[in-house]
């Protein structure tokens, strides 16, 4: 006993070193496993807003009040637009601009307007938080676009903020199609410029051309199909591999990005109770 | 008062981290991490488990946000318990240094030693806790490489100015 008690004096300090260093690792593969509490996230409101009010300084000082309005107008438009296509099932969206359809013919996307509050660039795993949360009706797993192109996907929900897992984060995955063939493969980030994307499980038999337009699939509940992605801007062939790798360049540039639209597709609980009930 | 300093020194850092270089977006490999100076230039005086618990806070709150929540925190911890072991390799009679770690109670080669071992090791452990995989090695490396110099090239300026003043 009193040898342990011995040691533990003799090296407590080094013991308490180890344990918080295990817990601190602890800590990272939890956030990375599960989503992360938005109280100890960027959608924390306090944290938020201090960004926010740094946004609002470097904001368009004079066209700000109207570049929102015009944001506010362009989103209810949008979604105007496209409920009004009635477009059916098994029809591709002719152009990117008429673009946004979840293959249905009724209602079902709403597009609200926000901000991006600010953007932390450590890297890999970057992350936008947007003025936008649980009381404007936003949820995990929406998807965020802006006039551009796809933005990401929400990841945190706060009660005013949340925070959203841009295409330019190692995590991000999402379905892609080409546009002319409708040829689905998967669009990735490699972690280094943030103007590029790779869609990877692109077959070799297909015709893959520098410059074909790269569009949502559809296939997720966070977009609606047909939503621009980006552009091929490389294709290669890696010895003995059986896939092309095809590089994109994205519609969105992320550098310039300050409003952006959340997209609501008011059909999702039910699609998502069906795979359940599927599974079960 | 010295240690009224220290905190307000430690605000001020922070919020040119969060607010103005995390804002930067410099370029893919550099993001230099400033905020980690207080940290260096603690006093000893107090005991080494108050240090890593200083230690822990403030990476904690780096990582609220960053949205990294852990990476920080691991790395400032690590950072004070090392320091700790650095210090006596350069001043014989550490009981006597009660003052702030600096330039002018060190030496000048001995605080440019102790700023980018530490630096370095911080910044090594922040990049590769980020990318939580080896896939980018060379990558992850140059990150580490490029910010590290830059980081320390505002730090060193700063310790430079103060020793001049």
């Amino acid at each position: 006993m009193q040898a342990l008690l011995k040691f533990i004096l003799r090296y407590g300090n080094f013991l308490l070193f180890i344990l918080l260093e295990v817990a601190a690792f602890l800590l990272v593969v939890w956030s990375n496993a599960y989503p992360r509490s938005s109280a100890l996230s960027t959608a924390n409101r306090l944290v938020a807003w201090q960004y926010e009010m740094v946004s609002e300084v470097t904001g368009y000082f004079g066209l700000k009040g109207v570049n929102e309005r015009l944001a506010a107008e362009n989103a209810a438009l949008r979604s105007r637009l496209e409920n009004s296509g009635q477009v059916t099932a098994g029809e591709r969206p002719a152009s990117p601009v008429v673009s946004g359809q979840w293959l249905a013919d009724r209602e079902q996307v709403v597009y609200r307007e926000g901000k991006v509050v600010q953007m932390t660039m450590n890297g890999m795993r970057n992350y936008l938080t947007i003025n936008r949360g649980e009381e404007d009706d936003v949820y995990e797993g929406m998807g965020v676009r802006n006039d551009e192109g796809a933005v990401g996907i929400v990841a945190t929900v706060g009660k005013h903020y949340s925070v959203v897992l841009p295409l330019i984060n190692i995590e991000t995955r999402l379905s892609c199609r080409f546009l002319k063939n409708d040829y689905i493969g998967t669009l990735q980030w490699d972690g280094r410029d943030t103007r590029f994307a790779d869609l990877a499980d692109v077959a070799t038999h297909l015709e893959v051309n520098i410059g074909d337009t790269i569009v949502t699939s559809g296939l997720s509940t966070s977009f609606p199909a047909g939503v621009p992605v980006g552009v091929v801007e490389e294709c290669r062939l890696e010895e003995g591999a059986s896939y092309y790798t095809v590089r994109v360049r994205l519609a969105t540039d992320f550098r310039r990005l300050r409003h952006i639209e959340v997209i609501d597709n008011e059909d999702v609980e039910e699609i998502n109770g069906l795979r359940i009930k599927d599974a079960g | 008062m010295l240690w009224l300093r220290q905190i307000g020194q430690w605000l001020v850092a922070m919020v040119l981290q969060v607010l103005l270089i995390n804002q930067l977006q410099l370029g893919g490999v550099c993001h230099p991490f400033i905020y980690i100076l207080p940290l260096l230039m603690m006093p000893i005086t107090l005991p080494r488990w108050a240090d890593m618990l200083i230690g822990l806070a403030a990476g904690l709150l780096m990582d609220v946000f960053c949205n990294s929540l852990g990476v920080h925190a691991a790395a400032c911890i690590m950072l004070m318990y090392a320091r700790r072991h650095l210090i006596p390799l350069w001043v014989n009679d550490t009981e006597r240094l009660t003052d702030v770690i600096s330039m002018q109670t060190i030496g000048i080669a001995p605080f440019l030693k102790y700023a980018s071992l530490l630096v370095v090791a911080h910044h090594l452990m922040v990049f590769f806790m980020t990318a939580w995989t080896f896939q980018l090695w060379w990558y992850t490396l140059l990150t580490t490489l490029v910010s590290s110099i830059v980081s320390l090239a505002l730090i060193l300026g700063y310790a430079w100015i103060r020793e001049k003043r």
